[in-house]
């Protein structure tokens, strides 16, 4: 039983690492109608900025995660206007934008890899506690901390999304881009904000999980897949189901990893992917739209 | 098509030759590796330019198929000892039947939930090569053979670099051939619309699997010439990235274009290499380049170069040459069949219901057509035309209720089989395949009538190229009917009265039983009308029934021999048009009282 | 025809162009210029890490041999290629430093898929190659130009076993390997091992590289029951990884694992977790003489401490540098030199005697990490042995 507390603990806290980045895809998606296939390197970049601000300039846990998260966000938004913007408008722009970002995700690793060097930086979780003991259950206090904090991600952007003004010219634009155009929404400076949010949460992700996986220019690629992953199974298209897609795309990779087999653990996600694109093709809530005709 | 295909020999001929400009010893044989490499990587993405530039389909696992040839080809050679032709042939089939299995799986899925399952099937496909003891492990497999054939040793670089040239010059002929054959354009209708594909006979599953398995099967090739290329393989080729690799050869090549393809993977093999005088940075170079070409070349490299070179050529010779447009005299093609109107009912609506979760579009219609009729439907917006339409074409599944259509039961069968029993029809925002030409628009519309499969094209069997010109020939022929010569422009670039001609051609072009036209002259100026109504009666002189849904009341009038009139989803009033449109019911439900243009 | 023509004229221009910029990288050769020598590493892609410090470890002894004086009046100098950690490109990189005639002998890779994707060109080409890659079945292919300059997992494998089994009573253990090609070879091997020492395995996993969370892997060596845990990590950073995970489940099994536990890499990520376990290692900073001198010059150049990545290609340089000294600067002359004349040579992972296959060092440490230092507990020698 302490061994299935343990792993579903561990579970959930790698699947919000996922549902955090699989937000990202899913905002850049609903909102600009784009697949980001260098949302990884949103987390991997906040990381890095933790790194330099917390080992280089020496700030405080908390004020270094505020600049961080800032700076992944000013970095989304970058990047935005030099890849999405560009290509948005050709024909059929989901294949060159992804090669595009994936691309970019090439030059943005090595970058990273000549500033900062191939080892591995240790950055300090948010505890100066490592472990907690919860009725004779040994829990690592970051696991515990990275699924607090997503919740409570979850619900700031939830209602931010649903009750804020902005938030809500965001859900239009999703929609209806032309009609919300004509409302006097400006688009492209929602487009900005959503990359910006996108790249925050991302940012966020890389840096929670930065003590537990290290940071290193291999940590974004590594989350990005099985984010995206969760985004789909969570059915591309809400708050709710990115995060419910990471929790389950989470548990599953760890329960798979310790009951069928250890070698096979990075396929797990994409067998239940599997099964759900052929049985449930729109996801757990995504709505079926059929072609107009 | 032989003579077309010529059109790479000086391509190819340069390829052939560039081993003898190579430097002598070991930088040559560097080289050589990486031309054969590039050689094998080419085929795979001339798969991939099937898959994603004709079909439209995004697949993110070239890699594990071009894994699975090389591993077939291998297990064959080195564990079971067959012979290198053998082996090799095992490798495409291989290939080729996971391709079809893929295929098969996604049949509903499209862009992003398709890339993931691929890429998903990418990542399994590479945790097994890495854990079964079958494949190798992790350790892989060495030893792998070179051919010999007629006494020439395949061992040498440079022989074995002219045996993978034959094999991209086979590969790119498949590619080509299906470009241009009837069969292949069902691949692009597939692209460019769906729906319209299904309406125009042609079976999205059929042309999804055919598309992968080529795609596929060209992989398994180019990884059996990988494995046997490197003589070792490993697990660790055949990764995500390099699925990426192979995806973006296609994309920076050029997607559409065959010698781009070829060009692309050659340079995403050789741009590393050339670029490592850039020590530390040059794989972030690398990137950025890749970048770079995407934002700054939409049409890939060879493209660029391609439309530069134009532009030089047009410069520098300044001989315009003016194709002079082919005389636009309306021919008027002997109809067909002969104008018969017959007291044979050849479409039979009874009871039919189609309900939308809540929502009763449709609640119990019967119409009756009879051969050489043309029916109008009408009523006001919402009224249930459409869905109607749409039931008896097969795009929505009936709730409740029977169609008959000339002896057959179709309520349950496909748009594609309906469409092949000779039921035609266009669309009311006019779906067009907008990237093709007018010509290729229209001709797709006569694919049901092809008799030769995969085999029979790619053999060149005589009776295709015959079917292929025959369709050529008949577009050009039922355009001209139309009124319409500008055969080779883009649909896109047509005016909306020209696309609704284009729809009207690829319809007609089989030969239906019946023709559905929604809301034909909707926007159409007043000449354009006359025009069309002309038309209509062109092919109703033609033996073609006609079912038509309109608003605009002086056409019905002018056009109809019968008229429905639906409203909230019911039939309110039918008979002949002079007299329906007095029926009180009908002036009531119809605009509140006040009859368009009556 | 003009269609034709036209694309003639456009490829003819693309591949010209691209044929005129092989050309210009082709720079005539001088003859009495400095000695060269090829490298390959990894020096972009995920395992970056490994690659810096081979190339430091092989920058430091080019340095040292510059500094006294170089080979017979030559300087040595280093020609490096990045094999991005795969086998294409470690190909690429290899035959791109065989076209370099001046290069007569080459340092290849430490990852044994790589090797083995060059060996083809290894037989093809007749240079000289000097390897790191530790499967056993590398240099036991009959090759005839193929130098490994770590001890091979054979040895590596048996050590651990007998170590474990009677040193450390280990009854049932579990082990822990990379799927790779390092880790699934010292899987079989160590199990043979095992059960060859009577012991039993009573938990065999897999991961792949660059696994991050371990709580699946760890929870079932725990309910196992085995009383040692045995690893088999290809990557410093997997290990430290896991080790920290390791101690902070409250795991207290005895440990010992591969060459990558005693890592500089892993106990600093580690820390604390990597205090008390034991591991099976050519190279230690502290274990001899010569390997003493390395570290301090390395963490005086580099400000970072040498391991075995650096290490074996420090020896590599050393060893061919003094063959080339005596026999002369050519592939055969060094084949036969590495092959015939190493006799007895104290590097700074061990002693250097070239058997038939080309497998140059036959002993290994078994060490404890302490404070986190690596101390030497025991050095087996196998050819005493044979």
């Amino acid at each position: 039983m302490q061994e299935f507390i343990q792993l579903t603990v561990a579970g959930l806290a790698i699947g919000s690492i996922y549902a955090l980045v699989a937000l990202g895809f899913v905002l850049i998606y609903t909102t600009v109608d784009v697949v980001n296939f260098a949302q990884g390197d949103f987390a991997m970049i906040g990381a890095y900025f933790m790194v330099t601000c917390v080992l280089s300039w020496g700030l405080p846990w908390w004020l270094a995660f505020v600049i961080s998260v800032v700076l992944a966000a000013i970095a989304g938004v970058v990047f935005q206007l030099l890849i999405y913007q560009p290509v948005k408008n050709r024909p059929r722009s989901f294949v060159p934008i992804l090669i595009a970002t994936v691309g970019a995700s090439i030059f943005i690793e090595q970058a990273y890899l000549i500033m900062y060097g191939a080892v591995p930086y240790q950055v300090p979780g948010m505890f100066s506690v490592q472990t907690v003991s919860l009725g004779g259950i040994t829990l690592y206090s970051q696991y515990l901390a990275i699924i607090v904090i997503t919740a409570a991600l979850v619900v700031l952007l939830s209602w931010f999304l649903e009750k804020t003004k902005t938030g809500l010219q965001m859900q239009a634009t999703a929609q209806d881009p032309d009609t919300a155009k004509l409302m006097g929404i400006h688009t492209a400076w929602i487009a900005a904000l959503v990359f910006a949010i996108s790249a925050g949460t991302g940012g966020l992700a890389g840096i929670l999980v930065a003590p537990v996986f290290n940071v290193s220019i291999s940590m974004g690629s590594s989350i990005a897949l099985k984010a995206f992953a969760a985004a789909v199974v969570g059915g591309f298209s809400s708050v709710r189901g990115s995060i419910i897609g990471g929790l389950i795309i989470g548990l599953v990779e760890t329960y798979g990893a310790t009951y069928i087999s250890g070698s096979y653990r990075d396929a797990f996600a994409f067998i239940v992917l599997i099964v759900f694109l052929v049985f449930r093709p729109y996801g757990l809530f995504g709505e079926k739209t059929s072609d107009k005709v | 098509m032989i003579k077309q295909f010529l059109k790479f020999s000086p391509l190819m001929l340069f390829f052939a030759v560039v081993p003898f400009f190579l430097p002598e010893g070991r930088a040559g044989s560097y080289y050589l590796t990486l031309m054969i490499l590039s050689g094998a990587y080419a085929i795979a993405a001339l798969g991939m330019t099937v898959l994603l530039g004709y079909a439209g389909q995004v697949s993110l696992a070239q890699a594990a198929f071009f894994g699975i040839g090389s591993y077939a080809f291998s297990i064959l050679a080195v564990k079971y000892g067959q012979d290198f032709w053998l082996s090799l042939f095992g490798a495409v089939v291989i290939a080729l039947i996971f391709g079809a299995l893929i295929g098969l799986l996604v049949l509903r899925l499209r862009t992003h939930y398709l890339a993931l399952v691929t890429i998903g099937f990418q990542i399994i496909t590479n945790l097994v090569l890495n854990n079964w003891d079958f494949t190798g492990g992790s350790d892989g497999i060495s030893g792998i053979p070179r051919p010999s054939l007629f006494g020439i040793d395949f061992m040498s670089d440079q022989n074995f670099y002219w045996l993978t040239l034959v094999f991209i010059t086979l590969a790119a002929f498949v590619v080509y051939r299906l470009r241009y054959s009837l069969l292949g354009s069902t691949l692009l209708a597939l692209r460019e619309d769906e729906i319209a594909a299904s309406t125009s006979g042609i079976s999205v599953v059929a042309a999804k699997i055919l598309a992968f398995s080529v795609c596929a099967g060209l992989a398994g090739l180019g990884g059996a010439f990988y494995a046997s290329g490197s003589m070792y393989i490993s697990p660790n080729v055949y990764t995500f990235s390099q699925s990426v690799t192979i995806f973006a050869m296609v994309l920076i090549g050029g997607q559409e274009s065959i010698v781009g393809t070829i060009l692309g993977a050659a340079l995403l093999i050789f741009l590393p290499e050339m670029l490592r005088f850039l020590h530390d940075y040059y794989i972030a170079v690398y990137g950025l380049a890749v970048v770079v070409i995407i934002l700054f070349m939409p049409k890939g490299v060879y493209g660029s170069l391609a439309s530069g070179a134009e532009w030089g050529w047009q410069k520098l010779f300044a001989q315009r040459q003016t194709e002079i447009p082919t005389a636009s005299t309306v021919q008027q093609a002997p109809p067909e069949k002969a104008a018969v109107r017959s007291d044979e009912v050849i479409l039979k609506i009874s009871d039919l219901h189609k309900y939308f979760g809540g929502v009763k579009a449709v609640q119990g219609v019967d119409i009756t057509i009879r051969r050489g009729d043309v029916v109008v439907l009408i009523g006001p917006n919402g009224s249930g035309k459409t869905t109607v339409l749409n039931t008896m074409s097969g795009i929505y599944k009936a709730t409740r209720g029977e169609i008959s259509f000339c002896g057959h039961d179709i309520v349950n069968k496909s748009a594609h089989q309906i469409s092949r029993l000779g039921m035609s029809r266009t669309f009311q925002n006019i779906r067009l395949f907008a990237e093709l030409s007018v010509i290729e628009n229209v001709a797709i519309g006569f694919y049901p009538k092809a008799t030769v499969g995969v085999v029979g094209t790619l053999l060149l069997r005589p009776k295709g190229l015959r079917e292929d010109r025959q369709a050529e020939e008949k577009a050009k022929q039922t355009l001209l009917l139309l009124g319409l010569d500008r055969f080779h422009e883009k649909a896109k670039n047509l005016s909306y009265g020209e696309q609704r001609i284009v729809e009207i051609a690829r319809a007609i072009i089989s030969d239906p039983e019946i023709l559905l036209l929604d809301e034909p002259v909707a926007g159409m100026n007043r000449e354009e009308k006359i025009r069309l109504s002309g038309i209509l009666r062109t092919i109703s002189g033609m033996g073609i029934t006609i079912l038509l849904i309109e608003h605009d009341m002086s056409f019905v009038s002018e056009v109809s021999t019968y008229l429905y009139v639906m409203d909230y989803g019911r039939l309110i009033s039918e008979g002949v048009a002079r007299e329906v449109l007095k029926d009180p019911a009908v002036i009531q439900a119809y605009l509140g009282g006040e009859i368009e243009d009556a | 025809m003009k269609y034709s023509c036209k694309t003639l004229c456009q490829t003819a221009a693309v591949l010209g162009v691209s044929l005129a910029s092989i050309y210009a990288g082709q720079v005539q050769a001088a003859d009495s210029g400095p000695i060269k020598i090829g490298l390959i590493a990894d020096l972009t892609g995920n395992a970056a890490l490994s690659g810096r410090h081979k190339v430091n470890g092989a920058k430091l002894a080019v340095e040292q041999v510059n500094a006294h004086g170089g080979v017979s009046g030559r300087k040595l100098q280093l020609v490096v290629e990045d094999d991005r950690g795969s086998n294409q490109a470690g190909v690429s990189a290899y035959q791109k430093l065989a076209s370099d005639t001046e290069i007569k002998v080459i340092i290849g890779s430490i990852r044994s898929t790589i090797v083995k994707a060059t060996l083809p060109y290894i037989t093809r080409y007749k240079i000289p190659t000097m390897i790191g890659g530790t499967n056993p079945g590398l240099t036991h292919e009959g090759n005839q130009w193929v130098f490994r300059f770590r001890p091979n997992d054979d040895y590596a494998s048996k050590v651990m076993a007998k170590y474990s089994t009677n040193q450390m009573h280990a009854k049932k253990v579990a082990i822990l390997y990379d799927t790779d090609a390092f880790g699934s070879a010292g899987n079989r091997l160590l199990q043979k091992a095992l059960k060859a020492d009577g012991a039993k395995v009573v938990s065999d996993q897999g991961y792949t590289t660059g696994t991050k969370d371990y709580t699946s892997y760890l929870t079932n060596i725990k309910s196992s029951g085995a009383d040692t845990l045995e690893t088999y990590m290809t990557d410093s950073e997997d290990e430290g990884q896991m080790l920290k995970q390791f101690s902070r489940m409250g795991l207290n099994m005895k440990f010992i694992g591969s060459a990558s536990t005693a890592t500089a890499v892993t106990i600093q990520l580690a820390g604390n977790a990597a205090n008390g376990k034991y591991a099976v290692t050519g190279f230690v900073n502290s274990g001899n003489e010569a390997a003493k001198q390395f570290s301090a010059a390395y963490k005086k150049k580099y400000n970072d401490d040498a391991d075995l990545y650096s290490a074996w290609v420090y020896d590599a340089v050393n060893v061919v540098a003094k063959v080339i000294g005596k026999d002369g600067n050519s592939t055969q002359k060094i084949q036969q030199g590495l092959r015939h004349d190493v006799k007895g040579y104290h590097g700074v992972i061990g002693v250097y005697d070239f058997d038939k296959k080309g497998d140059g060092l036959h002993g290994l440490n078994v060490v404890k990490i302490e404070n986190g230092q690596v101390k030497v507990v025991k050095y087996v020698n196998f050819a005493k042995q044979q």
